[in-house]
């Protein structure tokens, strides 16, 4: 069975409209919020402007990302939403990182595409119109590097969940890059994850 | 007047919307951990950051609206809107009922921001619900028609300490 983004971000769509006495989203095995991405630019853009061109930001921010998404998507991946809905389109190990990039976009989170996925080795991840990089350039014009710290990190943690061992010990396993980026006027933002080096 | 939260809950291609505004679903580990990630590495600094990106935001949220609901034009209602959009976002409940102009309690039972930071990190030492006292100060200053930066929200007790509920005070900065 091929893999049905539509049915996944309804799935998406429909639950998150679920609210639980407290006011809170619980969906696909985590807790749900919708915040306006101004929110999230202004935090990663304006901790980057506050520390300096060193680069101690960027990487703080992509590895926020990378363990955040796979605590996120090894919850997702645990749900029952997951076992009803995305479970039956599964037919090999691989599936799941489309699947996983299917709810990204539900998510809101881009325009995601699996570029390239070599087993174990590579995934490419091109995305049109991230928040990150739409951001980055309406608060300060163009940039020189990429900007999508989210994106890239939680790239590299699809790879870790898939293919960097048991729960919790995979994480960063594997690095991302972001070798183009919207941010830099490139046509599409796209993000490389391999194995990290150790 | 009643609000149709899912017409406002909109999907254009790939981008959400949430009356006209960009939105993201974020849950609660990436929440918590760049709150986390800002408070280690800047300190008061990193939590101001926090506070103003929460403020400016919900400035810009809540602004946004109003102007889709122009029928939503007391006090009143726009402070109930405030709550409902609260618990819409899924980021918990929050009461405003002892808050006017010049300031005031807000008390909040339950949060999306509590909920997280006590399942990912446990307890904390101090006041942590930098999220929603610059989001009470963001929509407190549209509804009383002030500036940015017009409200100072403090966090008297938290959830996040154990509290049996948080409480913010509310003043002029």
């Amino acid at each position: 069975m091929a893999i049905d983004t539509d049915k996944i971000v309804h799935a998406v769509m429909h639950g998150s409209r679920i609210r639980e006495e407290k006011g809170i989203i619980p969906l696909f095995g985590v807790y749900l919020s919708m915040i306006p991405v101004q929110y999230y630019n202004r935090i990663s853009f304006g901790f980057e402007k506050k520390t300096g061109s060193d680069g101690s930001a960027e990487k703080l921010l992509v590895a926020a990302g990378q363990e955040c998404g796979y605590a996120t998507f090894h919850g997702v991946r645990s749900s029952w939403e997951w076992a009803e809905v995305v479970e039956p389109m599964i037919e090999q190990v691989e599936d799941q990182i489309h699947c996983f990039i299917s709810i990204a976009i539900a998510f809101g989170w881009g325009d995601l595409v699996v570029q390239e996925l070599i087993p174990g080795e590579k995934l490419v991840v091109h995305a049109k119109s991230s928040y990150e990089a739409k951001g980055y350039l309406d608060a300060y014009g163009g940039a020189d590097t990429g900007k999508c710290y989210m994106l890239r990190g939680v790239a590299a943690a699809f790879m870790d969940l898939v293919y960097g061992g048991d729960y919790p010990d995979g994480c960063f396993q594997y690095a991302a890059e972001e070798t183009h980026c919207q941010a830099k006027g490139d046509p599409y933002c796209e993000f490389v994850a391999r194995k990290a080096a150790r | 007047m009643t609000i149709n939260w899912p017409e406002n809950f909109a999907r254009k291609g790939h981008e959400l919307f949430l009356s006209g505004l960009p939105i993201a679903l974020h849950c609660h580990h990436y929440n918590l951990n760049l709150q986390k990630t800002l408070e280690t590495s800047l300190g008061d600094e990193g939590a101001l950051l926090l506070y103003q990106a929460s403020e400016e935001s919900s400035y810009a949220g809540f602004t946004s609206f109003l102007m889709h609901h122009p029928k939503i034009n007391t006090i009143k209602s726009k402070l109930e809107l405030a709550s409902t959009s609260y618990q819409y976002c899924g980021l918990g409940i929050i009461n405003f009922t002892k808050i006017g102009p010049e300031g005031g309690r807000v008390v909040s039972p339950h949060s999306h921001h509590v909920t997280g930071w006590l399942a990912k990190f446990g307890k904390r030492e101090t006041p942590g619900c930098l999220f929603s006292r610059g989001w009470i100060a963001g929509v407190l200053a549209v509804i009383y028609d002030k500036h940015i930066g017009y409200y100072q929200v403090d966090e008297l007790e938290c959830k996040m300490t154990l509290a049996r509920e948080c409480v913010f005070e509310v003043t002029r900065a």
